[in-house]
């Protein structure tokens, strides 16, 4: 085998080409060879086993999303934390400098949005 | 060995950054302290300048620390003239981009201080975009600044245009971004490094393995292959943040729907960020010196000529779609295209004073540009409309802002003796520097373009100084934007005569962290 930058990728070229092979093939025998025998239950939309009601085009209240992301955004806080109380005697004083400074900015986002109203849920 | 120092010595030279960072948290902090103020605007604005300018002093303090490029955060970012330019340059337009939205009433006074803590975020992308060197700290910064101006493209919120905007800046934004990092995968594949310095060495050495006995001649044409694709979609990422062709669909429409204060930064600040990022990638680490001061491209990969096609593309479509424009927002923004048209003619001549008129034509850029959008501003801050209608008889209804409009255009069309002149003749001259046949050709088509766009600019002049007005209505000016104008004015004046000084100062700040 020649030395070549392609060569190692080799392997990876036929994964993608096995998978997209199974990824075509899997719809068209599924179409072709399974049988079809449709009702009125089974056209319903299925939502995990119990009877689905009202339409799925429903319009969600903003303040769920800004709940949602505040979330994500602590959530994403106490996922770079750990690491650090893990590392805490190795990482030291800058660490915690650093740390203190992540979440001080945090913290500034909270009173903002605090302040602004935004974690009222009643409007 | 180049120096490059870890994370915590580096501290010490990233005090701009951190200062803005700081910056842009104290003032949202500021505006909840202030909201009550019925000067709000006002403090605000100060509050923000004054972030800015303890920035830029903090700026002339790091670039008085090491007198030669200095590498940071383990090679990350780098300190260098070239970055400590598009500093100082991301400042002004950031001060300019707050000092408009003040008077203005597309920016309300309770969202005033998000406005100025956002644009100061993106400040920080800018310079970060203009002091990487690794492609990771690149996506980083240009994702910063992409981020942010979604939410300042839509920023007025009950406006269908403004929300369509940030739309189709998302989609676009995403896919383009999407497209450099896959071709970072690639330039990572093929070099074994995120870090750009020395990349012309790495490629030489992939194109000398491929050339060797040994290897089969369909490998190494694939090895060919990828390394070009890969730089091509790098640029695409790039290429989308400077909006030339064909990655210019959503200049117009962002251009148009978001609030003009923030058109008018965006059609500076980031293109010059994307420019300081193309010059580094393809000037400072995809090219060799080869001789006086011009560079040669490296290992197959024709990277001055593509630029120099999409130059010409982006000039020509960028002329040609703004000669039918009636809403003056699209048509500057159409116009904003074909001058990242213009610039790429320096990128395109790959030399040292190619590098150096992007720098020039940048600055001259900044002031003309910003001030064609601040009178377009004043006119829609009465009429709310940017038709070509309302400009008719303009130098009737506010004299000073036609007089001040008509300098802008003619110096964006690159007459003399205005700033635009000076900053087009480097552009040009670089590229006929070179002396190849593509190169003149492309400079013909690039002084063509500018006899199709004196047209579309003269346009304008035509409505507001021969055309009746449809009232006779005076158009009010906040006295501010008198003299923001005047200054304006006066600079591309001034620039357009003395422009020395500037050249001297572009010339020096072609030293890039690697480049050899």
């Amino acid at each position: 085998m020649s030395p070549s930058p392609v060569g190692p990728y080799l392997p990876l070229a036929v994964t993608l080409l096995v998978s997209g092979l199974m990824a075509a093939a899997l719809p068209v025998l599924a179409h072709f060879l399974g049988p079809r025998r449709a009702s009125k239950v089974k056209s319903e939309s299925f939502e995990c086993g119990s009877v689905s009601e009202g339409s799925a085009r429903q319009r969600f209240a903003v303040k769920f999303y800004v709940v949602a992301l505040l979330f994500i955004v602590f959530d994403i806080e106490t996922v770079f934390l750990y690491p650090w109380a893990v590392n805490f005697k190795a990482l030291g004083w800058f660490g915690y400098a650093e740390v203190a400074a992540f979440a001080a900015t945090l913290l500034v986002g909270l009173a903002y949005v605090w302040k602004k109203g935004a974690l009222e849920w009643e409007t | 060995m180049l120096p490059v120092l870890n994370n915590a010595d580096s501290l010490a030279y990233f005090w701009p950054e951190m200062i803005l960072t700081a910056g842009a948290m104290g003032v949202f902090l500021f505006d909840l302290a202030v909201a009550k103020s019925p000067r709000r605007i006002l403090w605000l604005t100060v509050a923000s300048l004054g972030v800015l300018a303890a920035a830029a002093l903090a700026t002339s303090h790091v670039a008085g620390l090491s007198p030669t490029p200095i590498g940071l955060f383990n090679g990350l970012l780098v300190l260098d003239p070239w970055a400590v330019f598009f500093k100082y340059l991301s400042w002004a337009v950031t001060a300019l981009a707050i000092l408009i939205a003040g008077p203005s009433l597309e920016v309300a006074s309770e969202r005033m201080g998000e406005y100025c803590a956002l644009l100061l975020a993106v400040a920080v992308g800018m310079s970060l975009m203009a002091s990487s060197t690794d492609m990771l700290m690149m996506v980083i910064g240009v994702e910063l600044v992409s981020m942010v101006s979604y939410a300042l493209a839509g920023f007025k919120k009950h406006d269908r245009k403004s929300s369509e905007a940030a739309l189709k800046y998302v989609v676009y934004g995403g896919v383009a971004s999407g497209m450099m990092l896959f071709g970072m995968s690639y330039l990572y594949g093929l070099l074994g490094t995120t870090n750009l310095v020395g990349t012309a060495a790495r490629m030489n050495a992939q194109a000398a393995m491929l050339a060797q006995a040994g290897v089969a001649a369909s490998v190494a044409g694939a090895g060919r292959v990828a390394m070009v694709v890969a730089v091509v979609l790098v640029l695409s990422g790039v290429g989308y943040k400077i909006a030339s062709v064909p990655w210019h669909m959503w200049c117009p429409d962002v251009y148009e729907g978001a609030p003009t204060p923030f058109t008018a930064f965006l059609s500076v600040g980031p293109k010059a960020a994307g420019f300081a990022l193309a010059v580094r990638i393809l000037y400072g680490a995809m090219s060799v010196s080869g001789g006086a001061d011009l560079a040669t491209a490296v290992a197959d990969v024709p990277w001055p000529q593509v630029v120099g096609v999409i130059a010409g593309l982006t000039m020509t479509v960028g002329n040609f779609a703004a000669l039918n424009q009636t809403n003056l927002k699209r048509m500057l923004a159409y116009s904003s295209i074909a001058h990242a048209g213009y610039i790429l003619m320096g990128v395109a001549a790959a030399s040292e004073t190619g590098s150096q008129s992007v720098a020039l034509y940048l600055v001259v850029y900044l002031f003309m540009n910003l001030g064609a959008f601040l009178v377009v501003g004043i006119v829609g801050r009465l009429s709310g409309s940017e038709s070509i209608f309302e400009y008719r008889g303009l130098s009737a209804r506010a004299p000073f802002a036609a007089v001040a409009f008509a300098v802008f255009l003619f110096s964006l069309t690159g007459l003399p003796p205005l700033a635009g002149f000076v900053g087009k003749f480097h552009l040009f001259k670089a590229l006929v520097d070179r002396g190849g046949s593509w190169q003149i050709t492309l400079a013909i088509v690039g002084l063509l373009n500018s006899a199709v766009s004196l047209y579309y600019y003269a346009r304008i002049v035509k409505a507001m100084f021969l055309d009746k007005p449809h009232t006779e209505e005076r158009i009010a000016v906040p006295a501010s934007y008198n003299l923001l104008l005047g200054a304006l004015v006066g600079l591309v004046l001034v620039f357009g005569v003395y422009f020395d000084g500037l050249r001297q100062l572009a010339g020096s700040s072609v030293v890039l962290f690697g480049h050899s």
